[in-house]
């Protein structure tokens, strides 16, 4: 390194903590927006946390039996039940999204005003998808098996109010990240983040990292998602 | 200087207060004097480095009081002193915290003697339970309560057919005897509190909590619920009398059995209305339930 | 990744070394920016500028305010409980009812409402742009919705005052299952209003958390190194920390409760009966509730209780014109503490019924607890220690905090051990304890603090004759509410009791009740003073100009006082060392400001930057 202040610099844990410590910012070169998504999943982490802790707690406790998850999550395609097809689907659906996500923020580095657009567009009907799908799921367990959040035929009540308050807190994410994906793409078309434009309420400028921002965003929802697939429908 | 003086007063005053109050607890009548004695031994640790941290801050008060043009100290940091005040201070909550454990580790280890007492508590009162000649209780569940039933006693369970029933406030217990409460709730949070046997603990309805203590001085003592249970908290008052052996025996065949009970209300012709109504409410809870089952 | 395609000029930092001839061997050398000039809204209306303002000095004043009103609803709240305890005869219309209300609304107010909002978004929002050298918080939009979603919460909870059935006298704690059932006054909307307030303040909250944090991490001016913070700042951050990570569980738990009252489900609710009946739950966990709303509470204790921690460190030092002892420490001790506060929530359920062997685990991280805490007691009064004293009514606060704190830590330490809380849990020594601590204590700093800042805020001192006076006799007042009461608990008087003297032992502590109440309304009222002090020296106290107290910290360079919007005007101030520099050997002036280059300073001795 020909830079003479790096060479003084000490290393290891020193380093370190010197690094962290030193003056204007702590996460060097993060983008203001950016540390505050994390640090926002990080709280949002603790409220999936404790929801589902709830969850273990009350279905470790419950006197009742538990209802069997492969049976009551089942769907009958051509009179062949199969367990957790829509399940199935609805994750697959979520996940590719992470993955158009992805790309759109690739593109958002590129400066790919079309293909970014493009891409945050697909991701957002792929959440859409998602959410009728939860949509339909619900009203099968509700009208068609009859669970409703303060019992259900299969066993434990608990069951019911679990399972709709955690996926229903886990749509809710999604459903707010489908309109922020449906308002970015529209930006992202019009050039926002290529001319500048400020925002219609935060009056503030922005630009294609607002994407990424969106993209932890997402892909923190697709994670959770994982979790409460693994509690709800595989234990 | 006054604004020493006052705070000096004010660490004085507090000092006398302990010293001549004439409000302190009430006399023990249980085992667990020890608790007493872990309270008597924080009260010296900390009342000690109470009185020791406002006394320096009375000194300085009184000593670096401001002058135009003091001397003052540049010391940003003593590693020493800081490490020594982390040592000592850490010494001192060990002090209070070991003989705490071991007494707690008594608290939560009963007596294989100890005679066990279920304590019911509602809204707003209590109800008490005690083992027959087998001295076992019979296993229960709030779900089997109704007017036949008061205290939700498995009916399949042998152990709980000659249990004694005692629905009033008032709790005999014989001296000198272990008592395993078990706590049971029928509705909300409450909490069976003597404050001369010192100990509690919160009935939570749809488990069973204990506590046990060992009375040891006959006489009269008011229960007090300590758990906030609604608005007639304050007055959920109960009685426990500690008599010697042969007053609790007398006490104890005064009181009927669960079986003698079932035979009472059968022959008062009470029984089967009321089981009906019973079963009315549960099937409405489950109606959704047993829809589906028939499917 | 990088993050290129935000900021252009964040690669700055390599190219620093190139900006200063010499690299680094002047005395005065501090990094180059990193950071390009904020972006900030400049309001031009009324409404812009006063009411849906961006600007975080007014939302912290707007913050205040309406934190100060709820505490007044608090106060008044109290005056009636103690009457009812002092004087039960007097005022018949008190009932036990009323009573329960009147003991939740007052806590939850006391504890959310007042304290939180007030030091996390009153004192927050108004010093962190200004001693870190922001210009403004990062997200002044979003710290502009966070106020009024406060504010909306404040008005949802005020609401609940008026709905059928009152609001809810479940004790601020919230328990299930008697919070929503019948038997509890207000179990009807009181409660839900409470919920729904209590989930509206968290969301709130959290945007104006996410902004105090960032703009504390990310947004410092040049040479403003983490150990350059001054200790406010330290103790609202790590509060900050603490409430977005504990108040996720309070938002689960109202929202599972929410649930339970209105769709019917168990989730806290296991088998009932109630007047005969069964009702319609099964198989819920009352303990649930009591896990998550204390993994909440208990670091909520600490979120009050770490930025008075920090603000009394300065106002010390400041006041006694000596640097803080052990800086270090005391940064490392408000992070540990703060760490340490997750694992200690159980200690409020030693005699719930939980499994009793977490009582073991659970007693000696709360007493671990309690090392770093007295470390930071030691540090307050070893800063006094030969340092030149200025008996300022800010400087009486700060001592009067040091004598209720340590009193209410030390009353900690019985109630933390398990064994000694068995007898004294949910007496009134408890009662005593909390008010102590994280009643008094804290309003303690508070009215410090306000004292130290209002000349800033304003231009004006507050009176001190008057300030002196509320501070004896909030002090000594509540002092001799408290100190006495512990005795209460050692007789065995339960807390929450609408009324207590029928029992024989209980008889006796009648006069005391009296006194207690007495001294209530007298500290009560001399709350008054305080506003009336407020008022007056708004328009009429005596100007303070720059930098009354001769203090070091960036608050009081600004280049307008009060400061303006953007805080700076032309140019972000540059710091060089730490806050605490006073009475330097060598130096001219007992106090060096952080803003002042070494250069200047020459022949001060300077130990720590
Ligand atoms: C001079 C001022 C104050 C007075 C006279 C006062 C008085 C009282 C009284 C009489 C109770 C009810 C005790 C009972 O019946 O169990 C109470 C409870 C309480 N107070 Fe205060 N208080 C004051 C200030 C504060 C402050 C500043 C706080 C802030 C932390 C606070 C927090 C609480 C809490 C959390 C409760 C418990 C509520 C409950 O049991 O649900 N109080 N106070
Ligand atoms: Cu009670
Ligand atoms: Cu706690």
């Amino acid at each position: 390194m020909s830079d003479p202040t790096l060479d003084k610099l000490p290393g290891g844990f020193k380093g370190m903590s010197e690094d962290i410590g030193s003056d204007q910012t702590t996460f060097k070169g993060v983008n203001w927006g950016k540390a505050m998504m994390w640090i926002f999943l990080l709280s949002d982490t603790f409220v999936f946390s404790c929801f589902l802790v709830a969850y273990m707690k009350v279905r470790a406790s419950v006197t009742e039996p538990w209802p069997y998850p492969s049976e009551v999550f089942g769907l009958e395609v051509f009179g062949v039940p199969v367990p957790l097809l829509l399940i199935a689907i609805m994750t697959f659906v979520l996940i590719t999204s992470s993955g158009t996500m992805a790309l759109a923020v690739k593109y958002g580095y590129e400066k790919n005003r079309k293909m970014c657009g493009l891409f945050v567009l697909l991701t957002a009907i792929g959440g859409l998808t998602f959410v009728g799908m939860q949509a339909f799921e619900w009203s099968k367990l509700i009208f068609h098996d009859g669970v409703r959040p303060w019992g259900n035929p299969f066993g434990a009540e608990q069951f019911g109010a679990f399972f709709f308050m955690i996926t229903g807190f886990h749509g809710t994410h999604v459903s707010i990240g489908v309109i922020f994906l449906f308002i970015f793409a529209r930006k992202v078309y019009r050039g926002d983040f290529d001319t500048g434009r400020r925002g219609y309420f935060t009056t503030m400028k922005s630009d294609y990292v607002a994407i990424e921002i969106l993209g932890l965003y997402w892909h923190f929802v697709d994670l959770v998602w994982v979790f409460i697939f693994a509690f709800f429908y595989l234990w | 200087m006054w604004t020493g003086l006052v705070f000096l007063a004010v660490i004085i005053g507090s000092i006398a207060f302990h010293v001549w109050t004439p409000w302190w607890w009430t006399d023990i009548a249980s085992n667990w004097g020890a608790m007493d004695d872990t309270i008597i031994l924080t009260f010296w640790i900390g009342g000690g480095v109470f009185i020791l941290v406002c006394l320096f801050m009375v000194y300085c008060i009184f000593k670096f009081n401001y002058k135009e043009g003091r001397k003052v100290e540049y010391k940003p940091e003593d590693k020493k002193l800081e490490v020594r005040l982390t040592w000592a201070t850490a010494l001192g909550v060990a002090a209070l915290l070991a003989p705490g454990l071991l007494v707690w580790n008594q608290y939560i280890k009963v007596p294989e003697n100890s005679i066990h007492v279920e304590v019911m508590a509602w809204q707003w009162g209590w109800k008490y339970r005690l083992p027959g000649e087998d001295g076992v209780l019979g296993t229960s569940s709030n779900k089997k309560i109704n007017d036949d039933n008061p205290f939700g006693i498995n009916e399949d369970d042998p152990n709980g057919k000659d249990d004694i029933l005692i629905d009033s406030e008032e709790l005999h217990i014989a001296n000198n005897r272990p008592v395993k409460i078990l706590l049971r709730s029928i509705d909300v949070l409450h909490n069976f509190y003597v404050p001369q046997f010192r100990a509690k603990m919160d009935a939570v309805p749809g488990m069973i909590t204990y506590y046990w203590f060992e009375p040891n001085k006959i006489g009269e003592y008011e229960v007090l619920c300590a758990e906030y249970c609604g608005v007639g908290h304050y007055a959920m008052r109960g009685l426990v009398v500690v008599d010697n052996q042969e007053d609790y025996n007398k006490w104890l065949a005064k009181h009927e059995t669960f079986s003698s009970f079932i035979a009472k209300r059968k022959k008062e012709g009470l029984i089967n209305e009321k089981v009906v109504k019973i079963n009315n409410i549960l099937n409405t809870k489950k109606s959704i339930k047993s829809e589906k089952n028939v499917r | 990744m990088s993050d290129d395609l935000n900021i252009k000029k964040t690669s700055s930092i390599k190219t620093k070394s190139s900006s200063v001839s010499g690299g680094g061997t002047d005395i005065d050398y501090v990094r180059p920016a990193e950071l390009p000039e904020q972006d900030l809204y400049h309001g031009h209306s009324f409404i812009t500028k006063w009411i849906f303002c961006q600007d975080a000095k007014v939302i912290g004043i707007q913050y205040t305010l309406t934190a100060v009103f709820t505490g007044v609803v608090g106060l008044i709240l109290s005056w009636m409980m103690r009457m009812q305890l002092g004087f039960p005869e007097l005022f018949p219309f008190l009932t036990a009812e009323s009573y329960y209300q009147m003991v939740t609304m007052h806590g939850m107010i006391m504890v959310v409402y007042l304290l939180t909002a007030l030091f996390l978004g009153g004192f927050g929002n108004y010093l962190i742009p200004l001693m870190v050298g922001a210009r403004d918080m990062v997200f002044p939009y979003v710290n502009m919705i966070s106020f009024w979603m406060f504010f909306v919460a404040v008005v949802v909870l005020m609401a609940s005052f008026f709905v059928p059935g009152g609001p809810t006298g479940s004790g601020w704690t919230l328990y299930p299952p008697q919070a929503i059932l019948e038997g509890t006054p207000g179990s009807g909307y009181g409660i839900l209003l409470m919920l729904i307030s209590l989930s509206l303040f968290v969301i709130g909250f959290t945007m104006g958390g996410l902004n105090y944090v960032i703009t504390i991490l990310q947004a410092r001016t040049r040479g403003m190194t983490l150990m350059r913070m001054p200790l406010t700042i330290w103790g609202i951050f790590t509060a900050t920390v603490l409430a977005l990570l504990a108040f996720p569980a309070l938002l689960v738990s109202s929202i599972m409760m929410t649930l339970d009252k209105v769709l019917g489900t168990s989730f806290f609710m296991p088998t009932i009966i109630k007047a005969g009946e069964m009702l319609s739950y099964d198989g819920g966990s009352p303990i649930l509730f009591q896990h998550l709303f204390w993994f909440f509470g208990h670091p909520e204790v600490y979120i009050v209780a770490l930025p008075a921690f920090g603000i009394v460190s300065d106002l010390l030092s400041v006041h006694a014109r000596k640097n803080i002892f052990g800086y270090r420490m005391m940064v490392w001790a408000i992070v540990g503490i703060g760490a340490l506060s997750f694992f200690v929530w159980a200690h409020h359920m030693y005699v719930s019924g939980m499994n009793p062997w977490f009582g073991f685990f659970f007693a000696s991280t709360t007493l671990i607890i309690a090392v770093p805490t007295a470390l930071k007691v030691y540090n307050w009064i070893l800063t006094l220690w030969r340092g030149n004293i200025r008996l300022t009514t800010v400087m009486l606060f700060c001592l009067g905090f040091i004598v209720t704190f340590v009193n209410g830590g030390i009353t900690g330490i019985f109630l933390g051990n398990v064994i000694v809380d068995v007898p004294l849990s949910d007496t009134y020594f408890v009662i005593a304890h909390f008010h102590m601590v994280m009643g008094i204590a804290p309003l303690m700093v508070i009215f410090g603090a306000i004292y130290h800042w209002f000349p800033l805020i304003t231009g004006r001192f507050l009176d001190e004759t008057l300030g002196k006076w509320h501070f004896w006799v909030t002090f000594l007042g509540a002092y001799s509410i408290y100190f006495p009461m512990h005795y209460l608990g050692f007789i065995g008087v339960p807390r929450r009791y609408f009324e207590m003297y029928d029992s024989p032992y209980m008889t006796s502590a009648v006069g005391m009740n009296e006194f207690i109440s007495v001294a209530a309304f007298i500290v009560g009222a001399a709350q008054f003073i305080f506003f009336y002090n407020l008022v007056k020296s708004i328009r009429l106290g005596k100007p303070a100009g720059k930098n009354p107290w001769k203090a070091n910290s960036l608050e009081w360079l600004t280049p307008q006082v009060p400061p303006e919007h953007g805080n700076w005007g032309e140019k972000l101030p540059v710091v060089h060392r730490w806050a605490y520099d006073f009475n330097v050997p060598g130096a001219k002036k007992d106090y060096i400001t952080q803003t002042t280059p070494p250069s200047e300073v020459i022949e001060a001795e300077v130990e720590k930057t």
